[in-house]
């Protein structure tokens, strides 16, 4: 039993965050837990109250489909601050700047002379038949070899504290101006702990992601760089109207921009304004009406003849999901010794491939111990967490399974770690994980920490904000 | 300045106007009605009914017409309306906003968006709308010290005095005009406490004391209201406002496509200009007709010209 205020703070199998197995404070977290200690009773709920109410002024909300009634909610945001070591991160971004690099060599290679698919490393049929392979990116040179400009990869801890990775985000990955926000109001919460701990900023984030756009058109003076949104309606707005506002370049929408003779244009009160370099936010399917989707009201019609054409570069490149697919997570660590010749610094997940029928057979038969997810899904939907659910639940995706197997991974349910959570008036211990946004055009770079996500529900290792999870900011300590 | 952003900013201009309009109208007839007797409370509703919607109104009483006239989302010009739809276009452009000017744009719509007519009854009903007004002000007052003064601020200026000449000819017309079809058409002459209230609406008393005197006339209220160069809700002014915004909005267009919107801007201030001397006939109400049409088509050769143009036309 620990004391106030950790009275209802129970360590279970996973790896915590702030407290060792002996129950000791772990170094990173000995500034915020003497804070702890001290505050009034009452102070914690006040600053949590704050915060919240900052995050609602500020409209940073999100949109839930499922929810007829009220679209828009703010995402739960949690003052206590993770916390990570000096020598921790830097194994982290060394491992991070290198499954990147791999990656997108891997993304040339495969749109180019496909030699991991002659030497057998990935299968082809994999390859060609992922709804995300974009044969029109075939031969087509990109800036730099940088087809992924803007990743978000998702870590988490294992029980033995070393981090992982759990899944690549290659296509339009959202969540840093969470990582923003949660920093300034969570640094207004606890400004005596934030100056003593020594953490590093992330607030230059968006002058780095600025110069790894103006990197991709190096030849240019004078680049006009925009960010595509979908619109309004987006669950991910905020976070486009934030970039855009914090880099000083156009937000523009589908409806704004229109193809002249392989040029894009924005429509502007005195006139076209061409645009250069477009940082999109929405989906390949929906960019480009007369290639992809014609159904897409989004996307500008031409846009994809005149990225071809070379008079407009698009951050992230078309096609980058093929290399995110959850099947090829799996042979990640293979391509970064094949493009590399390196060992992996970061482990993946432990993942059986359904397509193999020695792993299908282990995974139905281990069901109540794996997480299976579908191939081609994101943001928690599509999977089953077997631990969790019920017997009949689990009977229903085995058929699915065996129906198509190609569809499917699974991995054991990992303990995600916990890190202190102020939850209903206590400090409780919450999964999380942890999504750091890595930077990739003439340089590669990524702003010390990311956005840790939290699953709010005790127990719950389901961290997404569609499914009841909430946020965290994350301190990377300096050495 | 993107043509949709330029859109939004002009019509979040328009709403916050016609909120802050609305707010105001309340406010001072919820706080002057306890003077009058209620046949003339009634006809006083019946003018702010009138001044605010053609909407039909349940009940001339203070709380029916309050509750059409704000909490009713039903009717699109209701101030709970305004407020919402004022911040959609801020979101739409929100990273063209100053943080200051979205937030607080913001915090009035979240304060506003749970009360109904019962929940302000409860309390002085006036003060609701008071406060209200107040937060617009400094609204004003933020986006004015907090925005460049640049092409997304003009947009403003222009949707705000557009809507302002718009409501404050359709409001005179009620106390001077033959009134228009479709508004109340047996109203009785105003009264002189009616004739203080209209000042109060315009937010013109003190001003207007100060220029004439608190001799009440009607004649010197039309005048005042109409053509005072320095009040900052006579038509003059707006129009005044509106002529100088167009002289800086898309800097960058052609002569040709600048052309229109500066004819007839000109057009519309030479009949503000020479308007005083046309009066001398009476005929306000065609004058003021006038205005409302000039002013809906500046705004569709401004949407011709530099929002909704043939981007075919122009390559």
């Amino acid at each position: 039993m620990r004391g106030p205020p950790y009275t209802n703070y129970d360590l279970g199998l996973a790896y915590d965050e702030m407290f060792a197995r002996d129950g000791s404070i772990r170094p990173p977290y000995r500034a915020l837990d003497g804070r702890l200690r001290t505050l009034p009773a009452g102070e914690l709920a006040r600053r949590q109250n704050a915060c919240e109410q900052s995050f609602l002024h500020q409209g940073i909300t999100f949109t839930v489909y499922s929810d007829a009634q009220a679209t828009e909610r703010i995402i739960p945001t949690d003052l206590l601050p993770r916390i990570i070591a000096a020598d921790e991160w830097d194994r982290v971004e060394r491992g991070l700047k290198q499954r990147i690099a791999a990656l997108n060599l891997f993304l040339r290679d495969i749109y180019n002379e496909g030699l991991v698919l002659k030497d057998n490393i990935v299968p082809r049929a994999m390859i060609l038949g992922s709804k995300h392979y974009r044969r029109e990116m075939r031969g087509l040179a990109v800036p730099h070899g940088s087809y992924v400009n803007v990743c978000g990869t998702d870590l988490v801890r294992r029980e033995d504290g070393a981090f992982v990775v759990l899944e690549d985000n290659l296509r339009v990955p959202s969540g840093v101006s969470y990582m923003l926000a949660n920093r300034e109001v969570v640094r207004r919460a606890f400004p005596n702990v934030f100056r003593s701990a020594g953490v590093l900023p992330i607030e230059n984030y968006p002058n780095e992601l600025l110069a790894t756009l103006k990197s991709l058109a190096p030849f240019q003076e004078d680049v006009s760089i925009a960010v595509l949104t979908p619109g309004v309606f987006n669950a991910a707005f905020f976070e486009h109207a934030f970039l855009a506002r914090r880099m000083g370049v156009e937000l523009v929408e589908g409806r704004d921009l229109l193809v002249n003779d392989n040029v894009v244009y924005a429509r502007t009160t005195s006139g076209l304004k061409r645009i250069d370099v477009i940082y999109r936010r929405i989906d390949d399917d929906f960019i480009d009406p007369l290639i992809f989707r014609e159904d897409s009201a989004l996307g500008v019609p031409g846009l994809f003849n005149a990225y071809r054409a070379g008079n407009v570069i698009l951050a992230n490149a078309l096609g980058t999901g093929v290399a995110d697919d959850k099947a090829i997570y799996a042979y990640v660590p293979r391509l970064i010794k094949y493009y590399l010749s390196e060992e992996p610094i970061l482990d993946n997940v432990e993942t059986f491939l359904c397509r193999e029928p020695k792993s299908l057979d282990h995974v139905l038969a281990n069901l109540d111990k794996l997480v299976v997810k579908a191939v081609g899904e994101s943001g928690g939907y599509g999977m089953l967490v077997g631990p969790h659910a019920s017997a009949k639940e689990r009977a229903e995706f085995a058929d699915k399974l065996k129906a198509d197997p190609e569809n499917y991974i699974a991995q054991p349910t990992i303990q995600l770690s916990t890190a202190p959570t102020f939850v209903d008036g206590a400090i409780e211990a919450r999964h999380v994980d942890l999504r750091p946004f890595i930077l990739h055009g003439e340089e590669t770079k990524i702003v010390p920490g990311g956005l840790t996500r939290v699953a709010l529900r005790k127990g719950s290792l389901v961290v997404n904000s569609s499914q009841g999870g909430g946020s965290k900011d994350t301190w990377v300590l300096s050495k | 300045m993107l043509a949709r952003v330029a859109d939004s900013l002009y019509w979040m201009g328009r709403y916050i106007e016609r909120a802050e309009h609305t707010a105001r109208l309340l406010a001072v007839n919820l706080e002057s009605m306890v003077e009058q007797a209620p046949e003339d409370a009634e006809v006083s509703w019946r003018r702010v009914a009138a001044a605010l919607t053609d909407e039909a109104v349940a009940g001339m009483d203070a709380q029916s017409v309050t509750e059409t006239l704000t909490f009713n989302r039903k009717n699109s010009s209701s101030l709970l309306c305004s407020l919402s739809f004022a911040r959609d276009n801020a979101r739409q452009v929100r990273e063209q906003l100053s943080t200051e000017v979205w937030e607080h744009l913001n915090r009035i719509y979240l304060g506003t968006q749970g009360e109904n007519s019962e929940s302000v009854w409860v309390h002085q009903p006036a003060s609701f709308f008071r406060q209200t007004l107040e937060d617009l002000f400094t609204l004003g007052g933020v986006t004015y010290s907090t925005l460049r003064h640049g092409e997304g601020w003009r947009f403003l200026q222009l949707g705000c005095h557009i809507e302002r000449a718009q409501l404050s000819s359709r409001l005179l017309d009620i106390y001077f005009g033959v009134v228009a079809p479709g508004i109340d058409q047996d109203l009785p002459e105003p009264k002189y406490f009616d004739w203080l209230t209209l000042l109060k609406y315009c937010t013109a008393f003190e001003p207007y004391c100060k220029e004439y005197t608190a001799a009440l006339n009607p004649a010197q209220i039309g005048k005042f209201l109409l053509f005072d160069a320095e009040f900052p809700h006579s038509v003059r002014f707006s129009v005044n406002s509106i002529v100088d915004a167009l002289a800086h909005v898309a800097p960058g267009a052609p002569p040709s496509r600048r052309a229109i919107c500066e004819r007839l801007a000109g057009r519309l201030k030479a009949s503000v200009d020479f308007g005083l001397d046309e009066l001398e006939g009476g005929a306000i109400d065609n004058f003021l007709v006038g205005i409302t049409k000039q002013c809906e088509q500046i705004h569709d050769a401004v949407y011709a010209a530099y929002i909704a143009y043939d981007a075919e036309a122009v390559l």
